[in-house]
């Protein structure tokens, strides 16, 4: 018996987890003084006004949980004789993974005979996401925590994720992408492509004039490294953009197939608050990510 | 003769030494200043903290657990700054090791440095390699794994000096911001002459410790100019307190770091945050330092406030040193030149990489001897050069023709426009140098620049009747519109040019255009070219009262 865990910036939305039978581990943001814990502070995330603020110039900040958190969130597990596979965002982008670390230690001395497992997906929102309902559809399937390891042992690295971002000050100010050098300040107009590489790191890859030109960039990577992408989810992240999710829908359908299964997904407000407002990602299967 | 045991006296004079030893450097470390925002000097900043524990009064002789610790308060109460903060708590933790001890062995030593390191870490919210930090726990692991039967004080600071250097110099490759400045991170250099100026003590190098040195910091005037009427508050506050918590107002026993900093982590950046006994320091930076004094009010009194607006700058250029930790000219393989005017023009251009600019432009052609003297302060293999003016690129060929201690390849573009195309989807990060100007040339094709000035005298030109005073819209050299009104002549040259077929137009606003006719202008735009993007910005340039950069 096992409980399946993953944290709220993987986009997983509560009622997805409930749906699923995931736990969600809530990464709180921060603005104008208050914390604010996604999925426990409310029920539903409305995009519309978070991002609208963010539009507005309010820029959020994030924070890791602590130890005492993440044992309050798994304790009960242990203690009722469960095991615990955490399915969660890449350990690269938070020092939050170190207070995790922490806290399965201390309940490991406490729980000996109890067992936990991460899964890194080496990625956050869509890039997760896919990986957590694939893990999802295999837990319904009743699949075991080994055999679901052995899948990500490969396939984690067999998505990916491109997207762009349309006011770079969000990451400057959170430094969580490499690649975007200083000289890359103002791009007025001209939005960066960054990617998830296999390390579980942002990486800007190519530049793109105005957003037409951007959005068929990413149609381009997946003509050029979609792989089987018609047997799984297609995911369409976007920073409170829901008309240029649907726009870019109709685009992928219209070029790689009508029955794709596509998902429009809206990205959480505490990986939001990196990427800033109005920015958009394709996430599909295929070959193994750089 | 070598010495194996660390004794109050000793530390003491380490310490002065120390502090000694970056007052003579201080401004090295200050020149390095890059991160993580302008907050202060660090060089000065880490001076006064390590000053205020070399210089706290002391009643005689004491044990290295008493010195330690009295110096590790002093530095707590004069903390400033976030490598200073960072710095009081290394010291802080390395007292912690020597508690109730009248002498260290160098085992102990050791131990306690390590203290420090994790005391430090402990301190800061989100740790950030690259730092202060990074530098003093890579010294502290590597001496302290190298401690053995022939150790002694002297060899262990040998190996934490040697490692502190080494570890400076990898830290550009943690931090983007260091690498792309050319400097190595400033907190850790100042903790390096720090060091050294220990190890002198240890080996008997005589040193002068004055104490109490003003740093000249109140003689340097800050600028208030910097911050002006319309400057948008973008690094907000450093704000800066030492807080004695209050019986009446919490429990002081069961008092929570973490949660009080957590708490502050909503409502600023860069906390780092402390306790000793009932005094907890806090430095952070943020927009709303109100906030942060009503927060830390609920626990307790201040004991001393410090508050400062991180955009002033001082008003005087900081004094090149000739040291070796000096900002750098970093050799690059390619540099850029572009001549531009207007300050919203210069800036883009720097934020997009340009190296030197020449001012410049349609009433002022820049000579092949001003682009020369430009190139001449890049050290470069190759170096692009933006004429950005039909009238200037014979000068740039001219002048690419005479230099030759490096390879000037001359991109054409003819306007601000095609230039700023260019710029802005260059990467210059790839090998070969022929495909880079080939892009750069081919980023630079099918742009159109529209621009809108004033007529200088009366006339008739593509079927438009122009009126001396009236504002004409133009493009290469056929004019599209002519209005007494500027915002109708930009809106009609727009349409003339077919901006609705195109994905971006991006608008500089001139100098003797008004923020009321931007918006204007950009409502106008947005309601007629409903399918591009329009953007516009402060180019602030003479003479055009727009340049429409059609993409």
């Amino acid at each position: 018996m096992y409980t399946l865990f993953t944290d709220s910036d993987t986009d997983l939305t509560l009622k997805e987890a409930r749906e699923i039978g995931y736990k969600l581990i809530s990464m709180p943001y921060s603005y104008n003084g208050k914390t604010i814990f996604p999925y426990e502070d409310y029920e539903e995330f409305d995009s519309k006004t978070y991002y609208d603020m963010l539009r507005a110039g309010t820029l959020p900040t994030t924070s890791a949980i602590g130890k005492e958190k993440y044992i309050s969130y798994f304790e009960p597990e242990f203690a009722a004789g469960r095991d615990i596979l955490y399915v969660h965002f890449s350990r690269e982008m938070s020092a939050t993974f170190n207070n995790m670390d922490e806290a399965v230690a201390e309940l490991k001395e406490k729980y000996p005979e109890r067992k936990f497992y991460g899964l890194d997906t080496k990625g956050i929102t869509a890039q997760s996401l896919c990986i957590v309902y694939e893990v999802g559809d295999m837990y319904k399937a009743g699949k075991s925590i080994e055999e679901i390891l052995e899948w990500a042992k490969t396939e984690v690295y067999n998505f990916s994720l491109y997207f762009f971002s349309e006011d770079l000050k969000f990451f400057h100010r959170s430094g969580r992408v490499s690649g975007l050098a200083a000289a890359m300040g103002t791009l007025i107009g001209v939005r960066p492509i960054i990617t998830m590489n296999a390390e579980g790191k942002m990486v800007a890859i190519g530049k793109a004039r105005g957003r037409k030109k951007a959005i068929e960039t990413l149609l381009q990577y997946i003509e050029e490294k979609g792989d089987h992408i018609e047997d799984h989810r297609i995911l369409i992240p976007n920073t409170g953009a829901p008309e240029l999710a649907a726009e870019v829908e109709a685009l992928v359908r219209e070029r790689f197939g009508r029955d794709l299964n596509i998902v429009k997904v809206t990205t959480n407000p505490t990986a939001g608050a990196h990427c800033g407002p109005d920015g958009l990602g394709i996430c599909f299967h295929s070959v193994k990510r750089d | 003769m070598s010495k194996r045991v660390l004794d109050g006296a000793l530390f003491e004079s380490m310490v002065k030494a120390g502090a000694a030893n970056l007052y003579a450097f201080r401004e090295a470390v200050n020149d390095l200043n890059v991160f993580p925002i302008p907050d202060g000097d660090t060089g000065d900043n880490m001076y006064l903290t390590i000053d205020s524990g070399a210089s706290a009064p002391s009643d005689g002789p004491s044990g290295l657990g008493e010195a330690s610790s009295r110096m590790a308060k002093g530095m707590l109460l004069g903390a400033r700054g976030n490598s200073g903060v960072i710095l009081s708590r290394i010291f802080a933790g390395i007292a912690a090791g020597f508690e109730g001890a009248a002498s260290a062995d160098l085992p102990a030593v050791a131990d306690a440095f390590q203290n420090g390191s994790k005391e430090a870490y402990g301190a800061v919210s989100v740790p950030v390699e690259g730092t202060i930090l990074t530098v003093f726990r890579d010294a502290v692991t590597f001496a302290g794994g190298r401690v053995g039967d022939g150790s002694d004080l002297g060899t262990y600071f040998e190996d934490l000096t040697a490692e502190m250097r080494r570890s400076l110099e990898r830290t550009p490759d943690l931090l983007d911001v260091l690498r792309e400045a050319g400097v190595v991170d400033s907190g850790g250099a100042g903790l390096v002459y720090i060091a050294e100026g220990m190890k002198n003590a240890i080996d008997g190098v005589e040193f002068t410790y004055a104490g109490k040195q003003s740093t000249g910091k109140a003689a340097k005037p800050i600028d208030i100019d910097t911050f002006k009427e319309d400057t948008e508050l973008q690094f907000g506050y450093c704000t800066e307190v030492l807080i004695r918590l209050q019986n009446k107002k919490t429990d002081i026993a069961s008092f929570d770091i973490n949660d009080f900093k957590a708490k502050l982590e909503a409502i600023g950046e860069s906390v780092v945050a402390f306790v000793d006994g009932s005094i907890v320091k806090v430095h952070i930076h943020t927009m709303t330092p109100g906030q942060i004094l009503d927060f830390c009010q609920q626990y307790g009194e201040f004991l001393t406030l410090k508050i400062e607006n991180m955009m002033l700058q001082h008003n005087e250029t900081t004094i090149e040193n000739k040291t070796e930790f000096k900002r750098k000219k970093v050799h690059k393989k390619i540099g850029v030149i572009a001549v531009a005017s207007g300050d919203g023009i210069k800036e883009t251009f720097r934020s997009l990489g340009v190296d030197e600019i020449i001012d410049g432009g349609q009433s002022m052609n820049p000579s092949s001897g001003d682009i020369i003297a430009a190139a001449e302060k890049i050290d470069a293999d190759y170096i692009l050069v933006y004429p950005n003016n039909g009238n200037i690129i014979m000068a740039a060929n001219q002048a690419a023709a005479l230099y030759d201690k490096a390879a000037l390849e001359v991109i054409p573009t003819h306007t601000i426009g095609e230039g700023y195309a260019s710029l802005s989807m260059l990467d210059l990060s790839g090998a070969d140098i022929d495909k880079i100007v080939a892009d750069a040339e081919s980023y630079a094709e099918g742009i159109l620049t529209g621009m809108v000035s004033k007529a200088a005298r009366s006339t008739e030109m593509n079927g438009v009747n122009i009126i001396e005073g009236d504002y004409i819209g133009f493009e290469g050299d056929t004019v599209y519109s002519d209005s007494p009104d500027k915002c109708e002549a930009a809106i009609e040259l727009g349409q003339k040019l077919g901006a609705g077929d195109y994905d971006v137009i991006l608008i500089l606003a001139g100098a003797d255009a008004t923020e009321e006719e931007a918006d204007n202008v950009k409502t106008l735009y947005e309601e007629n070219f409903g399918d591009s993007e329009v953007i516009m910005m402060k180019g602030g340039q003479p003479l055009h009262d727009f340049i429409i950069i059609i993409e």
